[in-house]
């Protein structure tokens, strides 16, 4: 299988720290990956560096073919690689329509001029984002919330709203940092088929960040494990599970019979 | 591939600023050395100046620095605590002490003046950061950014009351006259200016580095959570930390109240914003940062308005914010300040 | 789905009839305004007119109508894009001068004549006003792209100080105008004046023809208000908004933070250059010492006061406090001091009156007179309880 998001050798220091130390990472077209470690490992500073946010120290990030390590991060975005966040960042003050269409900015073509003029154009196009919009709203489930402030919905609606509005970015590639943190084994059972449906349906390659085990044995073809920065295993959920190296950096040394 | 591009425009960018810098560096020196040349004991005397204007700022720059460091706000209404200080001063010393020349009675009064307005600048600082400031210190940036400029301007109203809407003169209880060195003339108001602020930026010094207190400030600029976490008492850090800020402005309003004779209402407003700049320039949040940089920013701004080449007094708001400006664009971490890149 | 549809096509409905109600009725109170300023106002009694004179005098109603416009430009940038700008002031005069250079004797040197209501025989350069206004706007949008393009992506603070920056170096640049390498610029202090009288329609409007100055300039500000209302509810307006609340989210969704930042900018910039020059024919004149840094800092109050980013309160703030400063105080001190014989000078407390606004606001109502329902919300989610557990 061809991957749709490739990361090479990337190694990123901020002043002395190494935070991720020669590492390559792909997700495969089409694919379900998580990435997995303990707190400190490294995750949330790779996530970053695939959506733009940083820039290595050495190595590059190629997504659909081309290039983007250098690229600043709207641009990336544009390209078709959506992230949601670990603490939920919508935009509170707008709706939840307007949250989604917020992320549809770059493929939409209305111009300043157009705009103020209101040609039938612009008209049309924002007709058929609104709609698009909705449709999005439906199809993670919260469409009947589409006029309510993102700030007034509830948290499992606000973490939905955040694929929503991800999903509007048409994109190849979806990146999700720890989206069922706060959830319980109810929802986040929900959220596998969730996941499921958005690969299956939208034809979305997906990258999760987890700390719920479950959830990531539940819904991973693949599972890397970073630590301090690291990249210790990678493999299917059953040979993550059971490689020592992995337990070890969970639980540290000599726990494994002891408690 | 394209990571190598990304360095090679961040190398060529590096390339770019330092000879930029160079090249402002030396267009900078050959006007001094070419004003030197013409005229060398006016280009002392005005270095003087600039000197004495630049401890004074220093002094202001000091404060700026402070609230700037700990709770990451431009306390807009800081040059206008100044402004007052001056005014308190002038009062303290020409009205309720009758002192207006310099003797053994005017020289008590002016150090129980700088005390009193240090506890006096202190307070109305402490005052306004209760009751403006500390509601709003997690709203969004720009609510706290806009009340400073409100402060600022009812400041400046307080000023216009106490001192009506133009200058007024004062005499000064310090002695006039001066020292020669050489052909050039050194103020006893110069000298006494030095006298007063190194010490008081030697006990701040040691306020900062060595003191309970001092450490709790430095924590809660690093991290307002973790510190109230460990126990700090952050309100008070804060409150403390406005407290020396005023304290300073307050030193300096005496200083320039009694060394230029001046008071005016919106004094703050203009020599505050001068004084930020010589903070930024110095890396704001970098307390020896703020001295040099408004030893710099004196000594330019002095240079500017006194040689024979130069563009004048007139010119001087526009050669001073020119530099906060390029500052800002170029180099916004100053001279001797850190970057740092917001973490997601 | 389908009712879901109607639901938000109810609501759409609503906002633009309610937006309508607004524009008929604002209509409507103008040109009753007009019509008793320009043809009943003479035949009314002494009494009533010298009311009017002291409490709501012509002129003052014109130069409100100018402090909107301005205002409204600058709640683009503050209020809709969340940029503080505390440097406004610059772009109001560089469409005053462009006023006086396009627009009167100043350039004595040439005669050129375009659609201008002066005589062929008048040197200098004199356009026709509405064209003038489109190069002031130009101009002044110019500049606010030189401006903001290095300036834009630094934090708010630094921006804010950049403005002032550029907000103090402007005005003096037109202030030591009279000799810049020999070059006349802006006639330093002395100001360039008269300004020409403004053309529509085949009238001369004359510096005493406030009645039709009136409607013109309300046409403007009303303008303004379209061009506000109708971005805002287009892609680019919810870039802003989205920018105005957590810059970083938004250029992760795609948001070209630059260039958008860059637009609100240069937006506000043209508004500003048209009040300015809107500003010069209301003045009759362009003078340096009239730009300082409170006219920065009041268009900013009035901003804050009708809450950032809503068009109807900014309006209604912004008629408020130019009222106030232009004539309320003085009435008030009048009337004040006459009946309790006191002498007190209530013009010099509008630093007080400033100040106090933007510091009150800030602390109790954010969200402005007339809260723009989503602003309400985000100005209060973090309130500091902090302030009363942190610490001991």
């Amino acid at each position: 299988m061809s991957s749709i998001l490739n990361a090479e050798n990337i190694t990123v220091e901020f002043g002395g720290l190494v935070a991720v130390n020669d590492v390559s990472f792909d997700i495969p077209e089409k694919g379900i990956v998580s990435l997995i470690g303990p707190n400190g490992a490294g995750k949330t500073t790779f996530f970053n560096i695939l959506t733009g946010l940083y820039k290595p120290t050495s190595g590059h990030v190629m997504y659909d073919g081309q290039e983007i390590t250098a690229l600043v991060p709207h641009k990336i975005a544009a390209a078709g690689v959506a992230r949601t966040f670990q603490n939920i960042r919508l935009f509170g003050s707008m709706t939840a329509e307007e949250n989604v269409m917020v992320a549809m900015h770059s493929h939409l073509k209305a111009s300043l001029a157009t705009t103020i003029l209101g040609l039938p154009s612009q008209r049309r196009e924002e007709r058929a984002a609104h709609e698009e919009a909705r449709a999005l709203l439906e199809f993670v489930g919260i469409g009947k919330t589409a006029g309510e402030f993102a700030r007034n919905l509830s948290y499992g609606d606000q973490r939905r709203l955040e694929v929503a509005r991800a999903l509007a970015l048409r994109p190849k590639v979806l990146l999700l940092d720890e989206p069922t943190a706060g959830m319980n084994p109810q929802e986040s059972s929900v959220f596998v088929d969730f996941v499921h449906r958005i690969r299956d349906e939208k034809g979305i390659s997906i990258l999760l960040i987890e700390h719920d085990m479950a959830v990531v044995m539940k819904v991973s073809e693949r599972i890397t494990v970073l630590d301090r920065g690291e990249k210790i295993a990678e493999g299917s959920p059953a040979e993550i599970k059971a490689n020592p190296r992995v337990i070890e950096a969970y639980l540290g040394k000599g726990v494994g019979a002891g408690h | 591939m394209a990571n190598k591009s990304y360095k090679a425009r961040q190398v060529r960018r590096a390339i770019f600023e330092r000879t930029f810098g160079i090249a402002i560096l030396a267009m900078l020196s050959f006007w001094l050395i070419v004003n030197l040349i013409k005229a060398p004991s006016q280009f002392a005397e005005v270095t003087l100046i600039g000197l004495s204007n630049g401890v004074l700022y220093a002094l202001i720059a000091l404060g700026y620095t402070l609230v700037y460091g700990i709770i990451e706000l431009i306390n807009f209404a800081h040059g206008d605590l100044f402004m007052l200080g001056g005014l308190f001063s002038a009062h303290f010393i020409a009205l309720w002490f009758h002192q207006t020349k310099s003797s053994p009675m005017g020289w008590l009064v002016f150090f129980l003046a700088l005390i009193s307005v240090m506890v006096f600048c202190a307070g109305v600082n402490v005052f306004i950061e209760r009751f403006a400031y500390r509601r709003l210190r997690r709203a969004p940036k720009l609510a706290p950014l806009i009340t400073a400029v409100g402060v600022s301007f009812m400041i400046q109203f307080v000023g216009l009351r106490w001192n009506g809407s133009g200058q007024k003169t004062w005499n000064s209880v310090l002695p006039h006259g001066s020292v020669m060195l050489g052909s050039v003339k050194l103020p006893y108001t110069t000298l006494i200016s030095f006298a007063v602020t190194i010490p008081i930026l030697i006990a701040l010094t040691f306020i900062v580095t060595k003191t309970r207190q001092g450490k709790a400030m430095r924590a809660t600029a690093q991290d307002q959570d973790a510190s109230r976490l460990m126990g700090i008492n952050v309100n008070g850090t804060i409150a403390f930390t406005f407290a020396l800020g005023g304290a300073l402005a307050g030193v300096a309003g005496l200083l320039f109240q009694q060394t230029r004779g001046l008071t005016s209402y919106n004094l703050g407003y203009q020599l505050g914003l001068i004084a930020f700049t010589s903070a930024v320039l110095g890396g704001i949040g970098n307390l020896q940062g703020a001295v040099l940089g408004a030893i710099l920013i004196g000594l330019i701004q002095g240079l500017n308005d006194g040689l024979p080449i130069g563009l004048g007094q007139q010119w001087s708001q526009t050669v001073v914010f020119s530099i906060l400006i390029l500052l800002m664009v170029f180099k916004p971490a100053g001279l001797l300040g850190k970057q740092v890149t917001e973490k997601v | 789905m389908a009712i879901s549809f109607l639901k938000r096509g109810e609501k759409k409905q609503k906002q633009s009839a309610s937006a309508r109600k607004w524009a008929v009725s604002l209509t409507l109170v103008a040109l009753a305004i007009w019509a008793f300023f320009t043809y009943l106002f003479d035949k009314t009694p002494d009494a009533v007119q010298s009311w009017f004179q002291v409490w709501l005098p012509p002129s003052t109603i014109n130069e409100s109508l100018v402090w909107v416009i301005c205002a409204l430009g600058l709640n683009i940038v503050v209020g809709y894009a969340g940029l503080l700008d505390l440097g406004f002031v610059a772009f109001w005069a560089f469409g005053g001068y462009t006023a006086g250079w396009f627009m009167s004797g100043f350039f004595h040197q040439v005669n050129i004549h375009f659609g201008s209501m002066s005589a062929k025989v008048i040197p200098g350069i004199h356009l026709s006003f509405w064209l003038v206004m489109i190069i002031a706007a130009l101009i002044a949008g110019f500049f606010g792209i030189i401006i903001g393009a290095p300036t834009l992506r630094l934090k708010s603070d630094y921006l804010a100080l950049v403005t002032l920056g550029f907000g103090e170096i402007i005005p003096q640049v037109f202030t030591n105008g009279e000799n810049i390498g020999g070059f006349n610029l802006s006639n330093g202090t002395k100001g360039i004046s008269p300004i020409d009288a403004i053309g529509v329609f085949g009238k001369r409007l004359g510096p005493f023809d406030l009645g039709w100055k009136f409607l013109i300039y309300f046409f403007l500000a009303a303008c303004m208000v379209f061009v506000s209302l109708r971005i805002r509810g287009g892609r680019l307006g919810r870039a802003w908004l989205a920018i105005r609340e957590d810059e970083l989210a938004a250029s992760m969704m795609g948001v070209p933070l630059m260039r958008t930042k860059l637009t609100a900018y240069a937006v506000g910039a043209f508004s500003g250059g048209i009040g300015g020059a809107v500003y010069a024919t209301h003045v009759n004149g362009i003078f340096a010492e009239r730009f300082n840094f409170s006219i920065s800092i009041i268009l900013l109050a009035m901003v804050v006061l009708g809450g950032m980013g809503n068009v109807w309160g900014v309006i209604i703030g912004a008629l408020l406090m130019a009222w106030i400063n232009a004539t309320g105080l003085p009435a008030i001190g009048d009337t004040f001091n006459n009946t309790f014989h006191t002498a007190i000078n209530f013009p010099s407390y509008n630093f007080l009156l400033f100040g106090g606004i933007l510091v009150l606001m800030m602390l109790f109502k954010r969200d402005g007179i007339l809260p723009e329902a989503r602003l309400k919300m985000i100005s209060h989610e973090n309130d500091d309880e902090a302030a009363n557990t942190g610490g001991h």
